[in-house]
Protein backbone atom coordinates (compact mmCIF):
# COMPACT_ATOMS: atom_id res chain seq x y z
CA UNK A 1 0.00 0.00 0.00
CA UNK A 2 2.73 2.46 0.81
CA UNK A 3 4.76 1.94 -1.90
CA UNK A 4 1.27 2.59 -3.92
CA UNK A 5 0.97 6.05 -2.56
CA UNK A 6 4.98 6.44 -2.97
CA UNK A 7 4.48 5.62 -6.69
CA UNK A 8 1.59 7.75 -7.09
CA UNK A 9 3.34 11.18 -5.72
CA UNK A 10 6.63 10.41 -7.56
CA UNK A 11 4.27 10.20 -10.92
CA UNK A 12 2.53 13.53 -9.37
CA UNK A 13 5.78 14.92 -9.28
CA UNK A 14 6.86 13.64 -12.55
CA UNK A 15 4.06 15.13 -14.15
CA UNK A 16 4.41 18.54 -12.90
CA UNK A 17 8.33 18.61 -13.48
CA UNK A 18 7.66 17.91 -16.81
CA UNK A 19 5.43 20.65 -17.45
CA UNK A 20 8.04 23.47 -17.13
CA UNK A 21 7.36 26.92 -16.06
CA UNK A 22 4.38 28.24 -16.21
CA UNK A 23 3.12 31.60 -18.21
CA UNK A 24 2.60 34.48 -16.56
CA UNK A 25 1.88 38.20 -17.49
CA UNK A 26 4.83 40.63 -17.15
CA UNK A 27 4.69 43.43 -14.49
CA UNK A 28 4.83 46.14 -17.09
CA UNK A 29 5.02 48.66 -14.72
CA UNK A 30 7.16 46.92 -12.01
CA UNK A 31 9.26 44.14 -13.70
CA UNK A 32 12.19 43.06 -11.61
CA UNK A 33 13.23 40.11 -13.98
CA UNK A 34 16.42 39.26 -14.70
CA UNK A 35 18.51 41.16 -17.36
CA UNK A 36 18.65 39.26 -20.82
CA UNK A 37 21.91 40.01 -23.43
CA UNK A 38 19.36 40.73 -26.19
CA UNK A 39 17.19 43.96 -25.97
CA UNK A 40 14.03 43.66 -24.39
CA UNK A 41 11.24 46.10 -23.58
CA UNK A 42 12.89 47.36 -20.81
CA UNK A 43 16.52 48.92 -22.38
CA UNK A 44 13.85 50.52 -25.06
CA UNK A 45 11.63 52.27 -22.70
CA UNK A 46 14.93 53.25 -20.80
CA UNK A 47 16.74 54.76 -24.20
CA UNK A 48 13.40 56.48 -25.18
CA UNK A 49 13.18 58.27 -21.89
CA UNK A 50 16.99 59.44 -22.00
CA UNK A 51 16.23 60.72 -25.12
CA UNK A 52 12.93 62.83 -24.67
CA UNK A 53 14.73 63.95 -21.68
CA UNK A 54 17.94 65.46 -23.26
CA UNK A 55 15.74 66.46 -25.96
CA UNK A 56 13.09 68.59 -24.27
CA UNK A 57 15.78 70.25 -21.66
CA UNK A 58 18.14 70.72 -24.60
CA UNK A 59 15.47 73.27 -25.74
CA UNK A 60 16.51 72.73 -29.23
CA UNK A 61 12.52 71.99 -30.32
CA UNK A 62 11.06 75.78 -29.19
CA UNK A 63 10.34 77.29 -32.09
CA UNK A 64 11.02 80.93 -31.90
CA UNK A 65 7.71 82.89 -32.47
CA UNK A 66 5.67 80.06 -31.07
CA UNK A 67 3.74 76.80 -32.70
CA UNK A 68 5.31 73.62 -33.63
CA UNK A 69 8.00 72.84 -36.13
CA UNK A 70 6.74 70.24 -38.52
CA UNK A 71 8.89 67.25 -38.34
CA UNK A 72 9.57 63.98 -40.48
CA UNK A 73 10.90 60.48 -39.81
CA UNK A 74 14.33 59.53 -41.33
CA UNK A 75 16.23 56.56 -41.38
CA UNK A 76 16.71 54.77 -38.24
CA UNK A 77 19.54 52.09 -38.85
CA UNK A 78 19.38 48.72 -36.77
CA UNK A 79 22.79 47.81 -37.20
CA UNK A 80 22.68 44.92 -34.40
CA UNK A 81 22.47 41.73 -34.91
CA UNK A 82 18.95 41.50 -33.56
CA UNK A 83 15.80 41.43 -35.86
CA UNK A 84 14.71 44.96 -34.22
CA UNK A 85 12.04 47.00 -35.69
CA UNK A 86 13.45 50.72 -34.85
CA UNK A 87 9.69 51.81 -33.60
CA UNK A 88 10.24 50.10 -30.44
CA UNK A 89 12.63 53.25 -29.92
CA UNK A 90 11.14 55.86 -32.69
CA UNK A 91 7.48 55.65 -31.54
CA UNK A 92 7.86 56.22 -27.94
CA UNK A 93 9.71 59.38 -28.90
CA UNK A 94 7.73 60.43 -31.48
CA UNK A 95 4.26 60.54 -29.26
CA UNK A 96 6.40 62.29 -26.35
CA UNK A 97 7.47 65.32 -28.95
CA UNK A 98 4.02 65.61 -30.16
CA UNK A 99 2.61 65.51 -26.65
CA UNK A 100 4.88 68.57 -25.42
CA UNK A 101 3.17 70.52 -27.86
CA UNK A 102 6.35 71.45 -29.70
CA UNK A 103 6.32 69.04 -32.81
CA UNK A 104 4.08 67.72 -35.59
CA UNK A 105 5.05 64.51 -37.42
CA UNK A 106 4.69 64.32 -40.57
CA UNK A 107 3.61 61.23 -42.41
CA UNK A 108 3.71 62.37 -45.90
CA UNK A 109 7.22 61.71 -46.20
CA UNK A 110 9.46 59.55 -44.69
CA UNK A 111 9.75 56.04 -43.10
CA UNK A 112 5.61 56.65 -42.32
CA UNK A 113 4.69 57.69 -45.64
CA UNK A 114 3.80 54.32 -46.72
CA UNK A 115 1.51 53.21 -44.98
CA UNK A 116 -0.67 56.36 -43.79
CA UNK A 117 -2.29 56.63 -47.08
CA UNK A 118 -1.60 60.45 -48.06
CA UNK A 119 -0.49 59.71 -51.56
CA UNK A 120 -3.42 56.74 -51.56
CA UNK A 121 -5.65 59.11 -51.22
CA UNK A 122 -4.69 61.80 -53.85
CA UNK A 123 -4.02 58.95 -56.96
CA UNK A 124 -7.58 58.14 -56.01
CA UNK A 125 -8.80 61.51 -56.30
CA UNK A 126 -7.02 61.97 -59.67
CA UNK A 127 -8.80 58.62 -60.99
CA UNK A 128 -11.94 57.45 -62.21
CA UNK A 129 -13.21 56.42 -58.39
CA UNK A 130 -12.70 60.04 -57.20
CA UNK A 131 -16.08 60.79 -58.96
CA UNK A 132 -17.46 58.63 -56.49
CA UNK A 133 -16.68 60.83 -53.65
CA UNK A 134 -18.35 64.68 -52.57
CA UNK A 135 -15.46 66.87 -53.86
CA UNK A 136 -15.31 68.73 -51.25
CA UNK A 137 -13.92 65.63 -48.73
CA UNK A 138 -11.43 65.28 -51.24
CA UNK A 139 -7.88 66.96 -50.29
CA UNK A 140 -7.06 69.78 -52.54
CA UNK A 141 -3.29 70.00 -54.16
CA UNK A 142 -0.93 72.17 -52.53
CA UNK A 143 -2.17 71.29 -48.99
CA UNK A 144 1.06 69.30 -47.73
CA UNK A 145 2.92 71.08 -45.34
CA UNK A 146 6.92 70.21 -45.62
CA UNK A 147 8.87 69.16 -43.32
CA UNK A 148 11.34 71.13 -41.54
CA UNK A 149 13.44 69.30 -39.15
CA UNK A 150 14.06 65.44 -39.67
CA UNK A 151 14.69 62.76 -37.15
CA UNK A 152 16.87 60.31 -37.81
CA UNK A 153 19.57 57.86 -36.16
CA UNK A 154 21.35 54.69 -35.51
CA UNK A 155 21.04 51.23 -33.10
CA UNK A 156 24.58 49.38 -33.17
CA UNK A 157 25.50 46.38 -31.33
CA UNK A 158 29.57 45.58 -30.03
CA UNK A 159 30.47 42.07 -28.83
CA UNK A 160 33.33 41.94 -26.45
CA UNK A 161 35.35 38.97 -25.07
CA UNK A 162 35.39 40.01 -21.69
CA UNK A 163 36.86 36.88 -20.15
CA UNK A 164 37.30 33.19 -21.23
CA UNK A 165 33.72 32.83 -20.26
CA UNK A 166 32.35 36.32 -20.44
CA UNK A 167 31.34 38.22 -23.10
CA UNK A 168 30.15 41.47 -23.01
CA UNK A 169 27.97 43.37 -25.05
CA UNK A 170 27.31 46.87 -25.66
CA UNK A 171 24.50 48.49 -27.47
CA UNK A 172 24.60 52.02 -28.47
CA UNK A 173 21.14 54.70 -29.77
CA UNK A 174 21.79 57.27 -31.26
CA UNK A 175 19.37 60.47 -32.51
CA UNK A 176 20.05 63.39 -34.11
CA UNK A 177 17.72 65.94 -35.63
CA UNK A 178 18.74 68.02 -38.40
CA UNK A 179 17.08 71.75 -39.69
CA UNK A 180 16.10 70.68 -43.43
CA UNK A 181 16.28 74.18 -44.63
CA UNK A 182 19.71 74.77 -42.82
CA UNK A 183 21.01 71.34 -42.79
CA UNK A 184 21.89 72.49 -39.81
CA UNK A 185 21.83 69.63 -36.55
CA UNK A 186 20.02 71.10 -33.89
CA UNK A 187 19.91 68.22 -31.60
CA UNK A 188 21.72 64.80 -31.00
CA UNK A 189 22.05 62.18 -28.00
CA UNK A 190 23.51 58.59 -27.40
CA UNK A 191 22.73 56.13 -25.11
CA UNK A 192 24.82 53.27 -24.40
CA UNK A 193 23.07 50.14 -22.64
CA UNK A 194 26.31 47.84 -21.35
CA UNK A 195 25.52 43.99 -20.47
CA UNK A 196 27.73 41.44 -19.17
CA UNK A 197 27.02 37.67 -19.25
CA UNK A 198 27.36 34.16 -20.13
CA UNK A 199 29.55 33.75 -23.39
CA UNK A 200 27.36 30.55 -24.12
CA UNK A 201 24.37 33.15 -24.53
CA UNK A 202 23.52 34.45 -27.79
CA UNK A 203 22.92 38.01 -28.21
CA UNK A 204 21.02 37.99 -31.21
CA UNK B 1 45.08 42.78 29.31
CA UNK B 2 45.99 42.88 25.46
CA UNK B 3 43.01 42.21 24.35
CA UNK B 4 41.39 45.43 25.79
CA UNK B 5 44.19 47.52 25.03
CA UNK B 6 43.78 46.28 21.36
CA UNK B 7 39.61 46.91 21.45
CA UNK B 8 40.71 50.17 22.65
CA UNK B 9 43.34 50.90 20.18
CA UNK B 10 40.63 50.21 17.20
CA UNK B 11 37.96 52.30 18.60
CA UNK B 12 40.10 54.96 19.02
CA UNK B 13 41.07 54.74 15.55
CA UNK B 14 37.25 54.08 14.50
CA UNK B 15 36.83 57.75 16.65
CA UNK B 16 39.42 59.37 14.66
CA UNK B 17 37.95 58.33 11.50
CA UNK B 18 34.70 59.69 12.28
CA UNK B 19 36.23 63.16 13.26
CA UNK B 20 38.64 63.05 10.12
CA UNK B 21 36.82 65.49 7.82
CA UNK B 22 37.64 65.90 3.79
CA UNK B 23 38.55 69.62 3.04
CA UNK B 24 36.09 70.24 0.65
CA UNK B 25 32.76 68.38 0.39
CA UNK B 26 32.44 68.92 -3.04
CA UNK B 27 35.71 65.99 -3.92
CA UNK B 28 35.27 62.63 -2.64
CA UNK B 29 37.93 60.27 -3.07
CA UNK B 30 37.84 56.43 -2.91
CA UNK B 31 39.47 54.45 -0.49
CA UNK B 32 41.81 52.52 -2.81
CA UNK B 33 42.98 55.98 -4.28
CA UNK B 34 43.37 58.28 -1.32
CA UNK B 35 45.86 57.83 1.37
CA UNK B 36 45.39 56.01 4.71
CA UNK B 37 45.09 57.68 7.75
CA UNK B 38 44.96 56.83 11.51
CA UNK B 39 40.67 56.49 11.35
CA UNK B 40 40.59 55.47 7.88
CA UNK B 41 42.79 52.19 6.90
CA UNK B 42 43.48 48.49 5.83
CA UNK B 43 42.60 47.47 10.11
CA UNK B 44 39.56 49.83 10.68
CA UNK B 45 37.55 49.68 6.97
CA UNK B 46 36.29 45.79 7.89
CA UNK B 47 34.79 47.40 11.02
CA UNK B 48 33.35 50.52 9.09
CA UNK B 49 31.96 48.75 6.94
CA UNK B 50 30.21 45.72 9.26
CA UNK B 51 28.98 49.04 11.27
CA UNK B 52 27.55 50.41 8.28
CA UNK B 53 25.90 47.61 7.00
CA UNK B 54 24.61 46.70 10.58
CA UNK B 55 23.35 50.41 10.75
CA UNK B 56 21.20 49.29 7.57
CA UNK B 57 23.05 52.40 5.82
CA UNK B 58 21.57 53.67 2.43
CA UNK B 59 20.75 55.95 0.65
CA UNK B 60 18.70 59.31 1.89
CA UNK B 61 17.42 62.53 -0.33
CA UNK B 62 18.75 65.34 1.35
CA UNK B 63 17.69 68.36 -1.52
CA UNK B 64 14.94 68.42 -3.80
CA UNK B 65 14.85 71.58 -6.52
CA UNK B 66 12.95 72.11 -8.91
CA UNK B 67 12.21 74.97 -11.57
CA UNK B 68 10.68 75.62 -14.70
CA UNK B 69 12.53 75.82 -18.31
CA UNK B 70 12.31 79.08 -20.35
CA UNK B 71 9.47 76.79 -22.47
CA UNK B 72 8.09 75.76 -19.54
CA UNK B 73 8.16 72.54 -18.33
CA UNK B 74 8.95 71.12 -14.85
CA UNK B 75 13.08 70.91 -14.23
CA UNK B 76 13.29 68.39 -10.98
CA UNK B 77 16.99 67.98 -9.60
CA UNK B 78 17.06 65.33 -6.26
CA UNK B 79 20.69 65.71 -4.55
CA UNK B 80 20.75 62.49 -2.03
CA UNK B 81 23.87 61.20 -0.24
CA UNK B 82 25.23 57.01 0.18
CA UNK B 83 25.74 56.62 3.49
CA UNK B 84 26.87 53.11 3.43
CA UNK B 85 30.72 52.73 2.52
CA UNK B 86 29.69 50.53 -0.98
CA UNK B 87 28.36 51.35 -4.29
CA UNK B 88 24.92 51.83 -3.77
CA UNK B 89 22.67 50.70 -7.90
CA UNK B 90 19.31 51.95 -7.37
CA UNK B 91 16.03 52.93 -9.99
CA UNK B 92 13.32 55.59 -9.43
CA UNK B 93 10.53 56.37 -11.57
CA UNK B 94 8.70 59.54 -11.65
CA UNK B 95 5.09 60.12 -11.93
CA UNK B 96 3.77 63.27 -13.05
CA UNK B 97 1.27 65.48 -11.98
CA UNK B 98 -1.42 67.94 -13.60
CA UNK B 99 -2.78 71.52 -11.36
CA UNK B 100 -5.69 68.86 -10.55
CA UNK B 101 -3.62 66.38 -9.17
CA UNK B 102 -4.83 64.08 -12.19
CA UNK B 103 -1.39 61.49 -13.40
CA UNK B 104 -0.33 62.40 -16.80
CA UNK B 105 0.83 59.18 -18.24
CA UNK B 106 4.14 59.67 -20.40
CA UNK B 107 6.47 57.44 -22.19
CA UNK B 108 9.18 58.86 -19.42
CA UNK B 109 7.30 57.31 -16.72
CA UNK B 110 10.03 54.10 -16.15
CA UNK B 111 12.63 53.10 -14.15
CA UNK B 112 15.86 55.16 -14.53
CA UNK B 113 18.73 53.40 -12.63
CA UNK B 114 21.11 55.51 -10.55
CA UNK B 115 24.57 54.83 -9.22
CA UNK B 116 25.84 55.83 -6.06
CA UNK B 117 29.20 55.72 -4.89
CA UNK B 118 30.30 54.85 -1.44
CA UNK B 119 29.95 57.81 1.32
CA UNK B 120 29.41 60.12 -1.54
CA UNK B 121 26.60 62.56 -2.47
CA UNK B 122 24.50 61.63 -5.20
CA UNK B 123 22.47 63.85 -8.04
CA UNK B 124 19.97 62.93 -10.61
CA UNK B 125 18.14 65.14 -12.52
CA UNK B 126 14.79 64.48 -14.59
CA UNK B 127 12.18 66.42 -16.43
CA UNK B 128 8.33 66.60 -17.59
CA UNK B 129 8.00 65.64 -20.69
CA UNK B 130 4.45 68.32 -20.69
CA UNK B 131 3.87 71.76 -19.99
CA UNK B 132 0.87 70.62 -17.82
CA UNK B 133 2.94 68.85 -15.37
CA UNK B 134 3.28 71.26 -12.17
CA UNK B 135 4.11 68.81 -9.53
CA UNK B 136 5.96 64.76 -9.38
CA UNK B 137 5.31 62.01 -7.28
CA UNK B 138 8.88 59.72 -7.78
CA UNK B 139 9.46 56.21 -6.01
CA UNK B 140 12.47 54.36 -5.52
CA UNK B 141 13.77 50.89 -5.42
CA UNK B 142 16.82 48.46 -5.26
CA UNK B 143 18.51 48.12 -8.46
CA UNK B 144 18.32 44.10 -9.50
CA UNK B 145 21.08 43.23 -12.03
Amino acid sequence: MKLKTLLCICLCVWVIGCSGPTTKNIDMVNDQGKAVMGLDYRDFDQAAAAMIDSLIRSGSLHKPGGGRYVMVTGGIVNDTMQRIDTDQLMAKVEQEMMNSGQVAMTSAMGDKAGASMVYETRDMRDSDRGDEFNEDTLPAKKQLIAPELSISGKIFQRNIKYDKKTQQVEYYFQLRITDLTTGLRFWQEEKVIGKRGSDKMVSW
Amino acid sequence: MSRYLFLLIIMGMLLAGCGSQVEDDRVNVDHRVGSDSLGDNIITRPFKYAISALLGQGIEITEVNDTLTPEGFLDVQMKGVNKAYGVKQFEYRTEWLDANGMVIPTKTSVWVPVSAMGKSEVTFRFIAPRKEAVDFRLNMRKKKN
